[in-house]
């Protein structure tokens, strides 16, 4: 499903350029459930975001179900995102003045679909998140664990083939963690893949394969496609 | 002291730190400061100035209107403004409340007077004299600047002749020669002394951008005044003066108005025209209105009163504008440094320290704003009285912005910046400041957020109702100066001159004008050349009641009145009007023929109502006995010669040197031609010293009072309906400019501070387009309830206009469309750009600020 090749990533401050992503290859299949670890700064955002095609400062080859991602423009690479990717943030990112609903309402309407439909796919997103009593609650009378189950729900509700998310349960109870561990557990079951960003053991042990950042070279990964950064000498 | 010092450089670092804010503010002060400045003088210039005299309080006019020149009959509203001689005479002796009552002569500058210096070789030069009487410069309490000025001793028969100069002619014309003061000079062919220089703050009786070069005593009118080279001066039926006087302090003015108008009666009743029985109610109407006399006769005032008026509103309309952009970026400003002030709270920044701090900044900001808008007010001083008096010689104006108005809108900016400056910080520096850390950045919607908008809608409203305004007196000046005035203006040239002040005397005028047309016809490009009494649209004009042969006497309500002049043979054909019955004046016409007058089509109208034939019918205009005087032979296509407003008035065309048979003597003044008109083949070089070079060739003291070319000369007619149109306009885009930036401004903040959101709003699927029409639509959902605001009160507002728009109704859809059109592209370019900078927020840098 995913495809990475050689992805590198660099900030420039200031006349030097900081490298956060170095020589990324990787390969996700569509059943897995993906945790990315490591130490703060280590890059995993930024992997995440280029994942998420929010990024284009990179460069590489990611190939995406089978599209060249590398080919498309930013327009047609916000087309793809729109279509097959949803992203859960560790802050929510729930806005203020909308109802559960109209959030969770919010990626269809940035897509053609007819309003009852709409209506419809909310109706059904509501039920399965088991939220439907909630939906005229505005975020903030919420507990944060409702409301990243709101946010999950929002990233569900067009049923995208990749869900990204990133420290989903950094601010959260241990308790609500793991609801929202189960629920992801539950959502790549049924066919979605996943790919987290967690600190915790604990979250990643809910997942299949675990890869390991740090200071942007893949540190480890448990499918053991890892490359040693010996090689960095040489080149 | 040393704090204050302090405290002024970080608000200059503070300022230098965020630009865009800084200039925005500044420009905007600058504009609503400087224009409201530059209007202000303006106004207090022409309405609110008085004379330089001692004591502007004591002085009185006795009139209220702007009746001018000569006149007869009874006047309008039989309110009396303009007086006899005798008249006048009769009044001062009979009130004495005043310590000294003044006449003045009302036209001035009509004939003017030809002037040649004792210096060798100095050529005579027209110029403009005014009659008045020896106390008139006692009335005023002037000093003279050199010499000495008319004293009651010069206006009695027998007396030297002495006349005074103004300073700005001595300036201007005789290089402030002191030798001038006593000599000799030559005035229309009369040699008079110069007895002194007026004081150089004086600009004459009245507001003129053409003030009289020469001051001439009462006595010597016959020569130098409106009625030369006859006289006025004891003329009962003929009104000519302007009254001013100077009353004894504990004057009741109510009382002494009441003494002075039955005082007239019993004057106007010794005359013929109030012994007739019909006319008993315009005699027991007569009266007089006394009115302040500090700033002289206001004429001028009178006339641009009603559009000054109105460009005051506009312009404190304008200043409301840069009011509330003023406010609304120091709110944004305020909420964005919410944070900060929040901060610096929570490491124990003390409140009055940070309240002061921002206290400084928008006082250092206010004088930034007030400094560049004293330059704005200066140039714009200079080029509003270009605009207002494009043909001023010496204009009694002074550019130099007024202080007290610089002062007010200073303050009133300063006041608030001060208010929506600090305000935000007081209300930060109250809350708690770990709440305002913790909520100051998830919020989507924020409490300021209603304030700007309105203060948004409110700009929108004002400044729909301004391009209303601006539209309305457009359309109105295009349709003023589009209308069909009849006349043919292409390659024809005016010139204005004065065989009086000449010397000419009646029987020479024969030759004269024969030579002239000759000489000028043998000019090279000169076609047709043509003289007459006055030419159309420049201001003059002579009416006279008409009495038709065969018809019942007119009774004393009738409408007998038409407007006539005296024109030579070709004069038809040069100013455009087409002979439609009959003939015109020819050649032939002479002094000794058959005495004819060709009418115009609206004459033909008003006195041949029912289809009888004009041509052959007999009129006169000195009462019944005069209906046999002459014969009308042609009728003429209408033109408008004045009131541009009105309908064509009824006319009559005389022969140059034709005289009535009844009254004959009352009839001479008018042979004295005022214009000659030209046309050319193409444009012709240097046709102006060419034409005052053969007028000087036949005599030295024929000299050119004016020369313009006709197209100008109508042009001249809308200069104040077009100033008052373009000062319109250019502040309604002021305005609006104000306005946009104002819109911009909200819409930016907006877009920064929704920055996270926007970043979700894109991570989660939303397009460029999506961004974009987000942004858009609240930009435009407050130019909207601007509109909605706007209409309705433009459509109230228009009352206030009405009176003077020409043609136009106030409810004018056109010209509504296309304001609301203007307001709705500049609110769509205004939200554009921070549409823009919206759709392009990198959702990675969005949600990473989180
Ligand atoms: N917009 C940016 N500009 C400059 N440096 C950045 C930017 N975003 C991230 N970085 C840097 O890149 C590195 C990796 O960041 P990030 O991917 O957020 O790490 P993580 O999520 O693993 O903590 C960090 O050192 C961070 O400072
Ligand atoms: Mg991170």
């Amino acid at each position: 499903m995913i495809d990475l090749r050689n992805v590198e990533r660099s900030y420039r401050a200031g006349g030097t350029e900081t490298w956060v992503l170095r020589r990324i290859s990787l390969t996700i299949q569509p059943w897995e459930f993906v945790t990315i670890m490591g130490p703060s700064g280590a890059g995993k955002s930024s992997l995440l975001n280029v994942l998420a095609m929010l990024d284009d400062q990179w460069k590489g080859e990611f190939d995406f179900d089978g599209v060249a991602v590398h080919r498309l423009n930013r327009k047609q690479r916000a087309d793809l995102a729109r279509q097959k990717i949803g992203m859960v943030f560790q802050s929510y990112h729930l806005l203020d003045d909308m109802t559960v609903a109209e959030n969770i309402d919010l990626p269809l309407s940035y897509k053609d679909i007819p309003r009852s439909e709409r209506q419809a796919m909310v109706a059904d997103t509501l039920d399965r998140f088991q939220i439907v009593a909630k939906k005229d609650l505005y975020p903030h009378q919420l507990s944060g664990g409702q409301q990243q189950l709101v946010g999950i729900a929002r990233a569900m509700i067009h049923k995208p083939a990749l869900l990204l998310a990133d420290e989903p349960t950094g601010n959260l109870h241990s308790k609500q963690a793991q609801e929202i561990m189960e629920m992801f557990r539950q959502l790549n079951q049924e066919g979605t893949t996943i790919v987290q960003v967690t600190h915790s053991e604990t979250n990643a042990a809910y997942g299949t394969r675990i890869i390991e950042l740090r200071d942007g070279w893949v540190h480890s990964d448990t499918a053991g496609t890892a490359q040693p950064p010996l090689q960095e000498v040489r080149s | 002291m040393n704090r204050l010092v302090q405290d002024i450089k970080f608000a200059l670092r503070q300022l230098r730190k965020s630009p865009g804010f800084t200039i925005t503010a500044i420009v905007t002060l600058a504009l609503g400061i400087g224009a409201n400045a530059a209007i202000f003088t303006l106004v207090h210039a022409v309405l609110l100035k008085n004379l330089p005299v001692s004591d502007p309080k004591l002085l009185v006019r006795v009139g209220d209107t702007d009746d001018c020149c000569v006149e007869g009959g009874v006047p309008d509203q039989r309110d009396y403004s303009i007086f006899a001689f005798e008249l006048y005479q009769h009044l001062r002796e009979n009130t004495p409340e005043f310590e000294s009552l003044a006449a003045m002569q009302a036209g001035v500058g009509y004939a003017g007077v030809t002037a040649r210096s004792n210096k060798p070789g100095d050529l005579p030069r027209a110029e403009r004299g005014e009659v008045v009487t020896g106390n008139y410069f006692q009335v005023l309490g002037l000093q003279p600047y050199a010499g000495r000025l008319i004293l009651p001793s010069d206006d009695v028969q027998g007396a030297p002749m002495g006349v005074v100069m103004s300073y700005q002619a001595w300036q201007r014309d005789y290089a402030s020669d002191p030798s001038v003061v006593g000599s000799t000079f030559v005035l229309n062919t009369y040699p008079v002394t110069i007895l002194g220089i007026t004081p150089p703050s004086f600009y004459g009786d009245r507001m003129t951008s053409a003030p009289p070069d020469f001051y001439i005593p009462m006595v010597m009118e016959p020569n130098f005044g409106p009625g030369n080279p006859t006289s006025l001066l004891h003329r009962r039926d003929a009104n000519w003066l302007y009254l001013l006087g100077k009353i004894k302090p504990g004057t009741d003015l109510k009382q002494l108005e009441a003494k002075m108008s039955a005082s007239l009666r019993n004057y106007l009743a010794t005359l013929p025209l109030y012994q007739r029985q019909d006319r008993q109610a315009d005699l027991a109407g007569a009266h007089v209105v006394l009115t302040p006399g500090g700033a002289g006769i206001e004429n001028m005032q009178q006339e641009y009163g009603v559009g000054l008026k109105m460009l005051i509103t506009v312009s404190a309309l304008v200043l409301l504008i840069a009011c509330a952009n003023i406010a609304n970026l120091m709110l944004v400003r305020g909420m964005a440094r919410r944070a900060e002030t929040s901060i610096r709270m929570a490491l124990g920044a003390q409140r009055a320290r940070l309240i002061r701090q921002m206290l400084t900044e928008s006082v250092v900001l206010s004088c930034l704003g007030g400094l560049a808008g004293l330059l704005v007010a200066y140039a714009g001083t200079k080029v509003l009285l270009a605009m207002a008096f494009p043909h001023a010689q010496s204009l009694p104006i002074e550019a130099t912005p007024s202080l007290v108005v610089l002062g007010f809108a200073f303050a009133l900016s300063l006041l608030t910046g001060l208010i929506f400056g600090v305000a935000p910080a007081w209300v930060t520096s109250h809350s708690q400041p770990a709440d305002a850390l913790r909520g100051s950045n998830r919020t989507t919607s924020d409490r300021s957020g209603w304030l700007q908008r309105s203060l948004v809608i409110l700009q929108a409203a004002l400044s729909l109702i301004l391009l209303v305004g601006a539209g309305l007196m457009a359309k109105s000046l295009s349709k003023l100066e589009n209308q069909d005035f009849g006349v043919v203006t292409q390659n024809r040239v005016v010139v204005h001159f004065s065989p009086e002040s000449a010397g000419y005397k009646q029987e020479q005028l024969q030759g004269l004008y024969d030579k002239i047309i000759n000489d000028l016809h043998a000019l090279p490009g000169v076609d047709k050349a043509a003289l007459s009494l006055y030419t159309p649209l420049e201001g003059n004009n002579w009416g006279e009641g008409v009495y038709i042969q065969g018809r019942p006497e007119p009774g004393a309500q009738a409408k007998n009145g038409a407007s006539w002049l005296r024109v030579g043979p070709e004069y038809f054909d040069i100013v455009g009007h087409r002979v439609l019955r009959g003939r015109g004046i020819t050649a032939q016409d002479t002094a000794t023929s058959l005495p004819v007058v060709v009418v115009n089509e609206a004459f033909v109208k008003k006195f041949f109502s029912n289809g009888e034939n004009p041509l052959g019918a007999h009129f006169g205009i000195s009462g019944m006995e005069s209906v046999g005087d002459w014969e009308i032979v042609g009728v003429v296509s209408d033109i408008k010669y004045n009131d541009l407003r009105r309908p064509t008035r009824a006319m009559y065309f005389r022969p140059l040197l034709q005289v009535a048979h009844t009254k004959s003597q009352t009839d001479t003044r008018s042979l004295y031609a005022g214009a000659i008109m030209l046309t050319t083949k193409g444009q012709v070089g240097n046709l102006e010293s060419q034409v005052r070079r053969t007028l000087a060739n036949i005599n030295p003291n024929l000299t050119v009072v004016d020369y313009n070319t006709f197209e100008a000369q109508v042009r001249g007619q809308f200069d104040q309906e077009r100033m008052i149109a373009r000062l319109t306009l250019m502040f309604s885009l002021l305005a609006l400019m104000l306005a946009a930036v104002g819109l911009y401004g909200v819409t930016a903040y907006s877009v920064a501070r929704r920055t996270p959101e926007i970043g979700v709003r894109m991570a989660l699927g939303a397009g460029r387009g999506n961004v974009v029409a987000m942004v858009m639509r609240e930009a435009m959902l407050q130019a909207i309830i601007g509109l909605a605001i706007g209409i309705p009160a433009a459509w109230l507002c228009v009352r206030l206009v009405q009176s003077q728009l020409y043609n136009v109704g106030g409810h004018d859809a056109m010209v509504m469309t296309g304001s609301v059109l203007v307001l709705t592209i500049a609110a769509l370019l205004a939200g554009l750009i921070p549409a823009q900078r919206a759709a392009s927020t990198d959702p990675v840098k969005a949600l990473r600020t989180e």
